[in-house]
């Protein structure tokens, strides 16, 4: 408990402890208590030193404050922190199960490497120098042998500063290759974000304060990515205030969010761009738009002349000409009258929000930027941008800036290389394209990679094409994984720097999610329970191993002083009381003041930073050129793989839809048993996966509850059990992912070694990449279904 | 005299399953396993259950947190032959482990079924015993016998203590359970039934408010709020 400075506040002897203890519990158990007297009920042997310690869990991309009730040095039960701003006392499964991660077996306790081939899992144990040692030597020899480019480093959530230290170690060290994770899912609405209101963040929506709330994708309420705020806000929204809101969910399945939702739409998969186009059209004919807004503060709503004397059409007269509702109820499956009735609600009903699908699979069809760009369109006709009960904009707090250092030539050079993803070149519109990585290795373009190394990053499971995703990884003559289990990547890797998990580490997180700014301290709860280390302190110890730049880059000698140096500005006594510091208010921006400018057209490189919400994307226009006018709105096209007279149609006749679960965690899956017993709520299905047919699908099959069948798609095969249901498109299957991981220990009696814990639907799924964006199309699948 | 009761907003309960997780930290349910679960033996005393409605048109669903109800008539208690299961003073339904023989009984005559029985002995992987709650009333059952949710009993005396500690008398509103605490929703609430200006009894008054299986009789304090 050296790390730690609380005080201890067991305030009872261990005497007064028992006897009180044994007193109430038995209260009122009359007779029958007092006979078994003679044998206590209380058997505590040794007395109870109790502390409770302020963290920030990191299960999830929310970053709630924790606190963590710590007895005798052991971690035992996790609380929400009522002084964070976030979670304000709740605390989600994810933060409640934190300890079986913190204490799982499946933890990799030491560094080690593998000895035998690659996969092979002849794995032996080194001490970290030894690790370090290799690591630095192989990185400082590619270095100087100029091929320090041929480095690359893909991670999935990283928290705080961590964001910054990675892009930096990489530029001092000479590669452009950051790669995240994002392009899977988030990336759509981050991008869509940029290229109409001009901002590079994600969307933040106060949901507490709107009336209205139409969620595109099915996800809103169990893995977004402010998850724990929405939570407390719906329920707010609902019963909290005198005006109650109504929820609107829009999802091929009636997923939880769907249930709990005042109302569910269900629409053919992959279609809700469509829908939105149709819901703008519903809005502007019948003219009720925010006029003013519109005219003052958007761009791109009428036909307009740009200034070489080219007319371009507007957001106006695309949708009226495009998108009637005959068409989009054609396209979608729901029906006129449901489309003009929640238009009208959506824009009759101020505040309003159209929420954006973030998650993998619910929006990428071939168009992901262009459904994210339809669905945010809404928010800028009701003039929702930055509104109270709107799409507000997240900020962050101004830290000092980092201290300058001089990047030699290598740097330099390395550095403006082309990405190893694409990025930027194959994909001009990209920031990172994770799941382009493993063709382009295969295919050795642009370059052979030398190097990879995996921050919280698990390709081979995310996106496995077929088993490519391994081949690659075994291709590439050096992996480094900083993974805490052996998972699937780590499995192939060289070398494993075992992470320590979120309870052992100093840190620090964002606040996201509230809009106002805010930074949430995360402390070590309790001492290393491995030989552990955090991947913040091995890239600056790294750092220095390599000298020049990159030890010039990090001055610093752990993360934590690092945190330190950067969190300086702040009043330090707040955070230790707290576990935070916030501004706590979020002061929404008028339209056309100072403070507008910060939240339409601040991130805009080639476009005027005028205050106006593109709805003709002036950036678009500027990166693609003059004849690119219809790709500069927002517009639908049928993905292929919807249409259902091809081919692949008639012999895979259903579309997959896959839709994360509360119950997994990102980075964790499959490893926490608590999560496992409560998996498939709407399945009722514990360690294992479900796949739910709609009843005609069942019908047509001959399927019944509890039937084990084969899901197959061209890619791959899976099984599953049946679950028959109500709630689903007819034409769709929903497989849920985060299952399908192999688990290394014996997880309660009669269990098998090494079994499987259901399957992983990424297996069906080819992963390929929209042409201009980079952004994931892996879905809807087709797949086809039969008995086992 | 207090009578500890639950009210759960089904409106603004988002079915996270935060309670099924929270109770399981707080109480030291044991890890069932993949077998055991297929069997139906998981113990989760406070978990969210699917209830689909097949007669209504739109196949409308239903997804309802059940804990133990602590019946005011409790059937369980009823036909305990040894004793073990009993009701306090103050409206708690708890179990003295010692005196269970495991008959189950009262697992069959509960009509919510929220009464587990561990089959085995209970079981974690070594290094994942170091999380378990050390408070004594939660230590780990043994084989053998029935257990459920205790309303957190432990919670309770260790408000107690800290009233007793800090000299003062104790509110009702001191306590809550592990679950209520968790919700992300701030959709439980807890307290007295007894005391009319409580919230849970003003709430359990609402023209929303229902039970479980009200027709049986039992009498149970925990009150459920209807959806929309």
């Amino acid at each position: 408990m050296t790390a730690i400075d609380s005080k201890p506040t067991s305030r009872i002897s261990r005497r007064d402890f028992i006897k009180v203890g044994a007193a109430t519990a038995v209260a009122g158990a009359g007779l029958a208590a007092l006979k078994s007297a003679d044998k206590p009920l209380t058997v505590q042997t040794v007395p109870l030193e109790e502390t409770v310690v302020k963290t920030t869990c990191a299960l999830c991309p929310s970053g709630c404050g924790l606190n963590v009730r710590v007895v005798n040095g052991k971690a035992v039960k996790v609380e929400g922190n009522p002084l964070h701003p976030l979670n304000q006392g709740v605390c989600c499964l994810k933060g409640q199960t934190a300890l079986e991660v913190l204490y799982s077996p499946e933890r990799i306790e030491h560094p080690r490497i593998q000895t035998g081939e690659r996969g092979s899992g002849d794995w032996k144990e080194i001490s970290w120098d030894e690790a370090l040692g290799i690591v630095a030597s192989k990185m400082a020899g590619l270095r100087s042998s100029g091929k320090a480019h041929g480095v690359a480093l893909m991670h999935g959530d990283l928290c705080g500063e961590m964001r910054q230290v990675v892009q930096r170690f990489m530029q001092a060290y000479g590669s452009p290759n950051v790669i995240s994770r994002e392009s899977l899912g988030e990336d759509a609405a981050r991008m869509a974000m940029w290229f109409s209101q001009g901002v590079n963040v994600l969307p933040v929506y106060d949901i507490a304060s709107a009336n209205y709330v139409m969620t595109f994708g099915g996800n809103l309420l169990e893995t977004s990515r402010n998850l724990i705020g929405y939570l407390g806000a719906a329920a707010f929204m609902h019963r909290g205030r005198p005006e109650r809101g109504k929820l609107v969910a829009v999802h091929p399945r009636r997923s939880v969010t769907g249930i709990k939702a005042d109302e569910w739409i269900p629409i053919r998969p992959g279609t809700y761009g469509a829908l939105a186009l149709g819901m703008a059209n519903v809005i502007i004919n019948s003219g009720l738009y925010d006029e003013n807004f519109v005219r003052d503060f958007t761009f791109g709503f009428d036909d307009f002349t740009d200034t070489d004397g080219n007319s371009h059409q507007g957001f106006k007269s695309l949708v009226l000409e495009s998108y009637t509702l005959d068409r989009v109820s054609a396209v979608t499956g729901v029906a006129t009258d449901v489309i003009a009735r929640v238009a009208g609600e959506f824009a009759s009903n101020r505040p309003a929000i159209a929420v954006m699908p973030t998650e993998a699979g619910e929006l990428s069809s071939g168009s992901a930027l262009y459904t994210a760009l339809a669905v945010h369109a809404l928010n800028a006709l009701i003039g929702s941008i930055d509104a109270k009960g709107g799409a507000i904009v997240q900020r962050f707090p101004d830290l000092k800036d980092w201290p300058y250092y001089m990047p030699d030539s290598t740097a330099l050079v390395g550095g403006s290389k082309e990405r190893v993803d694409g990025a930027g070149t194959q994909f001009p519109l990209a920031i990172s394209v994770y799941q382009n990585v493993p063709e382009r290795i295969l295919a050795g373009e642009p370059y052979p990679l030398e190097m990879l190394m995996l921050l919280n990053a698990n390709p081979a499971y995310d996106m496995p094409n077929n088993g490519r995703c391994v081949e690659a990884l075994l291709k590439v003559p050096f992996v480094v994984s900083f993974a805490p289990t052996l998972d699937e990547s780590a499995a192939h890797a060289d070398l494993i720097l075992p992470a320590s998990t979120f309870l052992e580490i100093w840190g620090d997180d964002y606040l996201e999610g509230t809009g106002f700014p805010g930074i949430s301290l995360r402390r070590p709860v309790v001492e290393p329970v491995h030989d552990t280390r955090d991947p913040g302190d091995v890239l600056l110890d790294l750092a220095h191993r390599l000298g020049g730049p990159l030890a010039e880059a990090f001055p610093w000698t752990s993360y934590k002083d690092l945190m330190l140096d950067r969190l300086s500005g702040f009043d330090w006594k707040k955070f230790e009381a707290n576990g935070n510091w916030s501004q706590l208010v979020y002061f929404n921006a008028v339209p056309g003041s100072q403070a507008w400018n910060e939240v339409v057209g601040r991130d805009r490189l080639n476009a005027p930073k005028d205050g106006r919400f593109d709805f003709f994307s002036r950036e678009l226009f500027a990166l693609l050129g003059s004849d690119s006018s219809q790709a500069c709105l927002p517009h639908f096209e049928i993905p292929s793989t919807l249409a259902d007279s091809t081919a692949g149609a008639l012999e895979y006749p259903f579309l997959l839809v896959t839709q994360p679960l509360i119950t997994q965690s990102q980075e964790w899956q499959g490893i926490i048993p608590t999560l496992e017993e409560c998996y498939g709520l709407q399945g009722n299905v514990k360690w294992d996966s479900w796949v739910e047919v709609s009843q005609k699908a069942a019908d047509a099959l001959g399927l019944q509850n509890n039937d084990r069948v084969w899901i197959e798609s061209a890619a791959d095969r899976v099984q599953a059990v049946v679950r028959v249901r109500a709630g689903l498109w007819p034409d769709a299957v929903f497989l849920p992912p985060g299952q399908g991981h192999r688990t290394l220990v014996r997880w309660g009696r009669y269990a098998d070694d090494n079994f499987v814990v259901g399957t992983n639907p990424n297996a069906l799924i080819e992963f390929s990449s929209e042409p201009l964006t980079g952004l994931a199309v892996s879905g809807p699948a087709r797949v086809r279904i039969y008995r086992v | 005299m207090t009578r500890w009761g639950m009210v759960i907003d089904l409106d603004k309960c988002v079915a996270c399953q935060s309670c099924t997780a929270a109770c399981r930290m707080e109480n030291n349910t044991p890890v069932a396993g993949k077998n055991q679960a297929d069997m139906g033996r998981t113990i989760l005393w406070n978990e969210v259950l699917p209830l689909a409605n097949s007669e209504s048109p739109d196949a409308s669903e239903m997804l309802i947190p059940r804990p133990c109800m602590h019946c005011d008539d409790p059937p369980c208690v009823k036909v305990c032959p040894v004793q073990a299961t009993y009701r306090t003073d103050e409206g708690v339904v708890l179990i003295n482990y010692d005196r269970c023989i495991g008959c189950r009984f009262c697992t069959v005559a509960c009509p919510f079924q929220v009464r587990y029985f561990n089959w085995f002995e209970p079981e974690w992987p070594e290094a994942l015993k170091a999380h378990l709650n050390p408070d004594p009333e939660v230590a780990p059952r043994p084989r053998g016998v029935v257990e459920k949710c205790t309303f957190c009993v432990q919670r309770l005396r260790k408000a107690r203590e800290t009233a007793q500690a800090e000299g003062r008398p104790f509110s009702a509103t001191d306590y809550v359970p592990a679950c209520v605490e968790t919700c992300t929703a701030h959709a439980r609430y807890f307290g007295d039934l007894d005391d009319p200006n409580s919230l849970v009894s003003q709430l359990a008054a609402s023209p929303r408010a229902f039970r479980l299986q009200e027709e049986m009789g039992t009498k149970p304090k925990v009150y459920y709020l209807k959806q929309g």
